[in-house]
């Protein structure tokens, strides 16, 4: 019981330093996410089929295609091909583009959620189309896509995991963990920590989810 | 652009085993997906019943060990057993494993992986097990009561039925990211199809094991790797979605949603 806590710390600095890593791979994952997702999305809902067509192919690919595998192609793979990627841009930018097909799927059943009626309704009421989407529209589709959305966010921090572990090796909360734990064989203690590293991202956020979904989700 | 469509670079497909190579590789992520999901519904029932078990603290005790296994990265958890399941154990378990079963299954790391994903995928599907269960109407239960029967025949004849019936969409979807997830056991040196295409980026054209042979670059190599999982999941994919429409037009209930799972997600979207 000693060692638990001698473990934790001696070694706080790189617990913490991991954390920090891991916290800032999700953020910027999830911009890239965010970003892309919404083009995306975008791309499905527009009238244009073979555009619709395009949108589809990115989230078929990107939603069925191991993350691993992604980052291997987009590190290794690019590497090869001459361009010499930065670690992060590469971590980063897959587990973003693959997150990207969730958030565009999540992001269109929230405008599909929108009766057509309702958009109808408004316009005949009198409010102008900038009107309809402002106080109608949106408010709507937010509060059918916080929940999901948080849902992701807490897959992308589990996710974020296998950036450490592969060819990118950031040095995130795992890897971290692998690195003091090849110094101290103290291997119960060090992955203790570091579970409850994780733990403490994705727990509250699982609450932080329930509560939103209860709080905001329109029963229908 | 050019370097991704250069022929050169693509004729390691066609040459010698080295396609068929990569197949039999990714036969192992799927024998050890549908492995990990079988041990995972069984203990994932398991789980299901003892949380929503009439005993406070055992269904708070089991409500605990989901919400933490499921909250745990999966890489971590096959990490953990990869550098500190017992020796004993691991000794055991390849002396115990018959000789007739794939190769595969010999390596005493197996039982790391199975363990690792039958862990998290476990807690998982307790948990779609549960949303399926607490879906149906409250009456169902109550009437089975009324009408004298046992808990447990309760359970067996009325409410599992019914509730395992609305979850089987979510778990197909679930199947989904465990299928994506068994590439991850390359990294505790399972031979499964990430380790078979980095077998092949390393032999391929190399003067000591193919000589004049075409070189297979990792891009290449992987982007098939890639198809294959492709391919299998969208057939996946369609068949939850399928799935889901039809239970909900049968039952008119949208089960709840399990957080924390990105397929899950696209599930729900899928359908909406």
């Amino acid at each position: 019981m000693t060692e638990l806590w001698g473990v934790l710390t001696r070694h706080l600095p790189q617990f913490a330093s991991g954390l920090w890593v891991t916290v800032r791979v999700v953020a910027f994952s999830f911009v890239i996410a965010m970003v892309v997702g919404t083009f995306i999305a975008a791309l499905r809902v527009q009238p244009v089929k073979w555009l619709q067509r395009i949108g589809g192919v990115y989230v078929e690919t990107f939603r069925n295609i191991p993350l691993l595998v992604l980052l291997i192609i987009s590190f290794a793979g690019v590497r090869r091909m001459g361009i010499d990627i930065n670690r992060w841009v590469a971590g980063c930018g897959s587990l973003g583009l693959y997150t990207a097909a969730y958030v565009a799927e999540a992001l269109r059943s929230g405008v599909f959620a929108v009766g057509k009626g309702q958009i109808d309704a408004s316009l005949s009421l009198g409010f102008t189309y900038g009107e309809t989407l402002r106080k109608i529209v949106l408010p709507q589709a937010f509060r059918t896509v916080i929940p999901p959305l948080g849902n992701l966010i807490i897959a992308m921090v589990k996710n974020s995991a296998v950036i450490g572990v592969s060819l990118i090796a950031l040095n995130d909360l795992l890897k971290e963990a692998r690195l003091i734990n090849a110094s101290t064989p103290k291997t119960n203690e060090i992955f203790f920590w570091a579970a409850v590293g994780f733990l403490l991202l994705t727990v509250p956020a699982t609450f932080a989810v329930r509560y939103l979904e209860r709080r905001f989700v329109i029963k229908r | 652009m050019s370097y991704l469509f250069d022929p050169e670079n693509w004729k390691w497909v066609t040459h010698g085993n080295n396609l068929r190579f990569i197949f039999e590789h990714f036969l192992n992520n799927l024998m050890l997906a549908v492995l990990a999901m079988v041990f995972s519904l069984i203990f994932g029932l398991g789980l299901a019943l003892l949380r929503l078990s009439k005993n406070k603290p055992i269904s708070k005790i089991a409500g605990a060990w989901i919400d933490v296994w499921r909250n745990l990265p999966l890489i971590f958890i096959l990490l953990y057993l990869f550098l500190n399941l017992p020796d004993s154990i691991k000794r055991t378990y390849v002396d115990a494993i018959p000789n007739f079963f794939p190769e595969v299954m010999h390596e005493s790391f197996f039982l790391a992986a199975i363990m690792g994903l039958t862990l998290y995928n476990s807690a998982v599907i307790a948990e779609i097990m549960r949303a399926g269960i607490q879906s149906l109407e409250r009456g169902q239960g109550e009437a089975a009561a009324a009408l004298g029967l046992p808990y447990w025949k309760s359970m067996r004849l009325i409410i599992l039925p019914q509730g395992l019936r609305r979850m089987v969409p979510a778990t197909v979807s679930q199947l989904i990211t465990l299928t994506k997830d068994t590439s991850l056991v390359s990294i505790i040196s399972i031979q499964e199809v990430v380790n078979g295409g980095q077998i092949i980026v390393n032999t391929a054209g190399s003067p000591f094991v193919d000589p004049g042979g075409p070189k297979a670059p990792v891009l290449h190599v992987f982007i098939v790797v890639g198809a294959m999982f492709v391919v299998f999941n969208l057939a996946l994919s369609r068949l939850s979605r399928r799935l889901e429409i039809r239970e909900r037009t049968r039952t008119g209930v949208t089960t709840e949603r399990i957080t924390g799972l990105e397929d899950q997600v696209a599930l729900q979207a899928d359908v909406a």
